[in-house]
């Protein structure tokens, strides 16, 4: 495999309790057309409960990442797990349990959905093909918006709202069907900070109630406090992967910001 | 103009059906961002039916293969080539022209024969019984696909990757879609004609999308747009003996045009 000569650097030994909810083995994507593959011999695992944080500078692979853990992408060589689902086999099954914040998504401003509409939408493919929301369905989603600070968006049309709102509806669409993991790709990007504070809040909340999170940041002051673990990326590949501090207080890490986190 | 009851009834029958499921399409299409493909798969349609005029066998069948053929190749050829979506319907919307006016030429006998000019123009003629049939069944198909994965075709609609990632089967419904449209297209050609099919799809949408902001309402107005405008064109084809395909497409054009100077949704907040 293509990265055994660089195995990230053991930090510490997690303690952290519970089944493996996400596996991967030795993976490595290629974007079609491209000739060098994206993400090089992933090896990763992360345990039911657990709250990571994934870092690294941009096109490091940390959203090929999360869409690789989603069965976006075909494996061009190893082989992953999700709750307890092989990654290629059943794709359908694992998503219909994950909820996924998108990166920089921009919506037309005339779209025509309301801001409740787009919370439901979460259910269209955890629910499966003629299958239909139920009234819990529909006050989770309800409870979802409020839980974001949006129920009097509910009505707004999506495309209408503020870079932020619109962040934080998408947050909302991936709680409302209570996913065993959330996989959240630059959530804080378009926060001011106390957006950020309230909204790092409401993901802290989920993490406690059980849910698993991947988070991927390349803001590291932006992330919550709970988030014991980070996995440092760089071009494909996992640098570190160890505690918050021991990665935040990292050579590694000096280098690939240039020391401007500390 | 006066028509036989019995050839008034299929003509009304066939508009109205014709202008419900290409409207409806439209949405989807449009919304799901597969404008240059239904607008190449129209134009296939036009290609196909020339051509099987000019083989001397029925055009429907060929219409509907040419754009069941091009659909398939677009996706594929366009995504390994790099091509532009602008640059694909540019080449294709003239290459297939190109072709549907080459085989129209190479028709046997009167090079303006009916059935040739019918194709082009769309006559209230073209559209026979068991067509008006076809129609009303794909109709059916349309409404039962709606009703029962209309939260599967929203989040399509908003968002294609974010609904393949929450669970939904993507491109099982997409190639139902293009399916649903190659039938639209191929079974409305003769009504409205092969270079004009494409604005029954795109008019009524594009229409109702000036006034709300809720998918239902779009999903539910723009058959009705489509059907109005159908019957309104069909009308006055036959108050000013204008050809029934031009004369739809006029009527739908007005009226979208109208409804983008009216739109309140660019003012409210
Ligand atoms: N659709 C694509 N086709 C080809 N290459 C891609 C595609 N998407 C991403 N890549 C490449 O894969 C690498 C990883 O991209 P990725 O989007 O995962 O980075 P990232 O860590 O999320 O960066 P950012 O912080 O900018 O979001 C980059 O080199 C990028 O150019
Ligand atoms: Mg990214």
């Amino acid at each position: 495999m293509n990265g055994a000569g660089r195995r990230p650097r053991p930090i510490s030994s997690r303690s952290s309790s519970g089944e493996t909810v996400i596996e991967l083995r030795g993976v490595s994507t290629t974007y079609e057309g491209e000739r060098t593959p994206a993400l090089h011999g992933i090896d990763m695992s992360v345990r039911r409960g657990e709250f990571v944080a994934i870092v690294g500078p941009n096109g490091a692979g940390k959203t090929t990442l999360l869409e690789v853990v989603l069965g976006l992408l075909p494996l061009s060589s190893g082989r992953g797990s999700v709750l307890g689902c092989d990654l290629a086999r059943e794709r359908y099954a694992i998503r219909r349990r994950m909820g996924y914040v998108i990166q920089n998504f921009e919506l037309d401003p005339l779209a025509p959905f309301l801001a409740r509409d787009v919370v439901m939408m979460g259910f269209a493919g955890s629910l499966g093909p003629l299958r239909y929301p139920s009234v819990h369905d529909r006050e989770a989603a309800v409870e979802a918006l409020s839980r974001v600070g949006m129920s009097m968006m509910a009505d707004r049309p999506a495309g209408k709202l503020s870079g932020g709102e619109f962040q934080r509806l998408l947050l909302a669409r991936a709680l409302a069907t209570d996913p065993d993991i959330i996989l959240l790709d630059e959530p804080f990007a378009n926060l001011d900070a106390s957006a950020r504070a309230s909204v790092g809040s409401v993901v802290d909340r989920v993490n406690q109630a059980g849910a698993t999170v991947l988070m991927v940041s390349h803001d590291l002051h932006a992330i919550p406090s709970r988030c014991a673990r980070a996995v440092l990326m760089d071009r494909g590949r996992i640098v570190l992967d160890g505690t918050m501090e021991a990665v935040l207080s990292s050579r590694e890490i000096d280098e690939l910001y240039g020391g401007c986190c500390h | 103009m006066w028509l036989p009851p019995a050839l008034m009834i299929t003509a009304v029958a066939g508009a109205v059906l014709a202008g419900f499921t290409c409207s409806v399409m439209g949405v989807f299409v449009v919304r799901m961002n597969l404008s240059s493909i239904g607008f190449a798969m129209s134009h296939a349609a036009f290609a196909g039916a020339a051509f099987g005029i000019m083989i001397g066998s029925d055009p429907l069948p060929m219409a509907l293969l040419a754009s069941f053929l091009v659909a398939l190749v677009i996706g594929p050829v366009s995504h390994i080539a790099g091509l532009r979506p602008e640059i694909v319907l540019g080449f294709l919307f003239s290459l297939l022209i190109a072709l549907g006016f080459l085989f129209l030429h190479m028709v046997p006998g009167e090079a303006t024969s009916g059935a040739a000019l019918r194709i082009l123009w769309g006559s209230i003629f073209g559209v026979s019984r068991y067509e008006v049939v076809a129609l009303g069944a794909l109709s059916a198909v349309v409404v039962v696909f709606v009703a029962l994965f209309n939260k599967e075709i929203a989040a399509m609609m908003f968002h294609r990757k974010l609904a393949e990632a929450s669970g939904i089967d993507t491109q099982a419904f997409l190639t139902a879609i293009l399916f649903m449209t190659g039938f639209s297209v191929a079974l409305s050609l003769k009504l409205v004609g092969g270079l004009l099919v494409y604005a029954l799809m795109i008019n009524p949408t594009s229409t109702v999308y000036q006034f709300t902001f809720d998918f239902r309402k779009m999903v539910i107005g723009s058959p009705i747009i489509g059907m109005t405008t159908c019957l309104a064109g069909f009308w006055a084809s036959l108050l000013w003996d204008l050809p029934v395909g031009t004369a739809i497409v006029l009527v739908s054009a007005i009226v979208l045009a109208g409804a983008i100077v009216a739109s309140p949704k660019r003012r409210r907040g």
